[in-house]
């Protein structure tokens, strides 16, 4: 399955989310090309989960539209793999790492039907790509943070989608798991897939993501790294938030560079 | 009762009439199924809404049996049962949804006013001498000494009809009891398989009624697989051994409860359910209160005979040192007994060699030992400072090698960068902090 170059990866069109009575996404207009690393980018608070929940109909809307491969959600769900967040689950529930995985086939397998020796040779294989192949059979309880959040991602491989959306993948991740996290995103985009990365550490954006959108409730900017990383831009999402003036100094100085 | 069965003619020819074994073989189902379908409910949350069912049936109960002309017929009181455990899930749902009260509030809100009611309404019946209604108040503590052989085939059949229906949903159920979320996302309709497992549990509390009562059948939902779950870290396995629990709990319940009159089911059930638990929470391996406590332990002694070596080492550079100036240089509860061990050692594999009286040496192993513990130790607080995260999910108590962890080229690379971090710091102007200096004067 390779996507149509003419239509766009995924778009919202004039999404506004509210809480109750207070807004979280306002007005948001954003288009995605496909096939590229795309980073949310902005300040605790900002919607970026929210956003990909949006996409995701994991939340209502409280106006506007969104599209992926162009078309609504529902005819597409089968292509849409996802990471949530990390924190979401309870890790002390008794399955094993090969369990998780095996539950990204279970949308295609539908009701009653149980994994066979098919799905089991791709959970396996999802799990070899992640690096985790020699502990399929633990506990996911019994893992590091790191190899946590590479289950989810094999998970996510297992959905053999063509659009991926992951919540704040790098959060607690040791450095190793990083590295080879992105590289198996990297991988993804080559084979002609959108990832979406929900993404908080400003430093690593230069060096893994083609493009970017900077968020803090309506959308600041988006367009190519080089373009919207600008000392402007950042000002604008992070306006107020003095905590993260360091942060913001540290991406600048480093003005895109590699570290 | 009890020395009745021990009659001269057993074991040859003692045979339970047929209506007990029908009974124990239906309650043994219902324990079964209790136990399974608690399992979810334990791992999603939800056992206090399991309880707020099950409070909820007597005014079931009640109201069937008025509706019912006064008949004592059990299919038609646990349908009344049933009825109102469902109502009061759905008012569960209804406060949580349309108003702000949080989830405990409403659960006990839900359990003490639908109790309330049962017992209003049973009391009233019984009050009125209502021809029937004796016994009535047996499905507050249950008792299944006046179940009929049809009651209890009807209760068994049932508990198989739900087990049957969780195994065959078993990867839904644990999707969505696992992470919801990701469920949704990839398009199961989590609300209404959520909703269906409640729905079991409440055929299950009310199933269980007479077995355990209104007021305890919730522990035989809850206590069998948490009771499971010290034992196994797979739901596969869970399952089956929750059941059995379950099933083992309600045949001593009603065999202790058959033998002494009047003694309601319920409270036997639970205590045979809790005795299950309480040994299972001591002694199960890995997560039991005894497996922990042992691991605490060898923590702490670990750490204590890592701490001696390396203040030995630095101590036996200046020749031989004494048990007092060991301990004075790495305090801590369980040095004492780490020195001991030290010396034992001196005996079969010498860490540490005696050099007079209160005098010793580190053996050539001894030192060996501690400069490799040192180089760990140093090396684990490298990465702390330049790769947190790493240290954060690799390390642990007992020091491994971090290169053997983290891998040789990963471990250089942590070294590069702390050094590159170390000169940049020295670089810095600035001076260190002193005692008695304002913090952070210099700044602006």
């Amino acid at each position: 399955m390779t996507m149509s170059t003419t239509s766009a990866g995924l778009e919202f069109h004039d999404v506004t989310v509210a809480y109750g009575r207070r807004p979280v996404l306002w007005n948001v207009d954003l288009t995605v090309p496909g096939a590229c690393l795309f980073g949310i980018i902005g300040p605790n608070g900002a919607g970026k989960s929210t956003l990909l929940k949006a996409a995701l109909g994991l939340v209502p809307l409280a106006g506007g539209e969104v599209r992926i491969l162009g078309a609504p959600l529902e005819q597409v769900r089968a292509r849409v793999g996802y990471v949530p967040q990390r924190e979401s689950v309870d890790w002390d529930f008794p399955v094993t790492v090969t369990d998780v995985v095996l539950m990204g086939t279970y949308a295609r397998l539908g009701w009653l039907r149980r994994p066979g020796p098919r799905e089991r040779s791709l959970a396996a294989e999802c799990l070899d790509r992640v690096g985790l192949a020699d502990v399929a059979d633990r506990q996911i309880g019994r893992l590091s943070g790191g190899q946590q959040q590479r289950v989810f991602l094999a998970r996510a491989l297992a959905q053999q989608a063509d659009v991926y959306f992951l919540d704040e993948p790098m959060a607690g991740v040791d450095a190793r798991s990083q590295e080879r996290i992105f590289r198996v995103l990297s991988e993804l985009r080559a084979e002609g897939r959108l990832v979406v990365i929900v993404h908080h550490d400003l430093r690593s954006v230069a060096e893994w993501f083609d493009a970017v959108a900077l968020i803090d409730m309506r959308l600041v900017a988006t367009g190519p790294v080089a373009e919207v990383l600008t000392p402007e831009n950042l000002r604008r999402t992070y306006a107020g938030r003095l905590d993260l003036l360091d942060e913001i100094g540290r991406a600048v100085a480093e003005g895109g560079r590699t570290p | 009762m009890i020395l009745a069965v021990v009659d001269d003619s057993f074991p040859a020819a003692w045979i339970p009439p047929y209506n007990t074994l029908v009974v124990a073989a239906g309650v043994a189902s219902v324990g079964f199924a209790a136990g399974v379908v608690g399992c979810f409910a334990v791992l999603r949350r939800r056992a206090l809404a399991g309880d707020a069912a099950a409070h909820a049936t007597l005014l079931g109960v009640g109201l069937a049996f008025l509706l019912g002309g006064g008949r004592r017929d059990l299919p038609l009181l646990l349908a009344g049962a049933l009825s109102t455990a469902i109502a009061a899930l759905l008012g569960l749902v209804l406060i949580g949804r349309w108003t702000r009260t949080r989830d405990d509030a409403a659960t006990a809100i839900v359990l003490g006013v639908s109790f309330g009611a049962g017992i209003t309404l049973l009391s009233g019946i019984s009050a009125r001498g209502i021809p029937g209604s004796a016994g009535l108040e047996q499905f507050l503590l249950g008792h299944t000494a006046g179940l009929t052989a049809a009651d209890a085939t009807i209760l068994g059949v049932m508990s198989l009809l739900v087990v049957g229906i969780v195994a065959l949903f078993l990867k839904e159920s644990t999707l969505v009891a696992f992470d919801p979320l990701f469920a949704a996302a990839s398009g199961w309709p989590v609300t209404l398989i959520d909703y269906a497992l409640v729905v079991l549990v409440a055929v299950m509390v009310v199933v269980g009624l007479p077995a355990a009562g209104a007021v305890l059948v919730t522990a035989l939902v809850v206590i069998p697989p948490v009771t499971a779950r010290q034992w196994t870290d797979s739901v596969g396995v869970m399952l089956p051994l929750a059941g059995l629990f379950g099933l083992v709990a309600a045949l001593s319940g009603v065999a202790v409860s058959s033998a002494v009159p009047r003694m309601p089911t319920g409270p036997l059930v639970v205590i045979a359910a809790s005795i299950l638990l309480t040994i299972s929470l001591l002694i199960a391996p890995r997560r039991g209160g005894l497996a922990r406590w042992l691991q605490a332990r060898r923590t702490v002694a670990a750490w204590a005979d890592g701490r001696l070596l390396e203040v030995a080492l630095r101590l036996d550079g200046d020749g031989p040192f004494t048990r007092e100036q060991l301990l004075a240089r790495a305090p801590g509860a369980a040095a004492d007994s780490a020195f001991k061990r030290l010396v034992r050692s001196a005996a079969i594999e010498p860490v540490v060699t005696r050099a007079g009286t209160d005098a010793w040496r580190l053996a050539v192993w001894g030192r060996e030992l501690a400069a490799e513990r040192s180089r760990r130790v140093a090396a684990w607080t490298e990465v702390l400072e330049a790769a947190r995260e790493d240290a954060r999910g690799h390390l642990t108590i007992d020091v491994p090698s971090p290169e053997a962890i983290l891998g040789a080229a990963r471990m250089k690379a942590i070294r590069e960068s702390a050094a590159a971090e170390r000169v940049a710091g020295a670089a810095r102007p600035g001076q260190p902090w002193q005692p008695g200096q304002p913090m952070g004067g210099a700044g602006g």
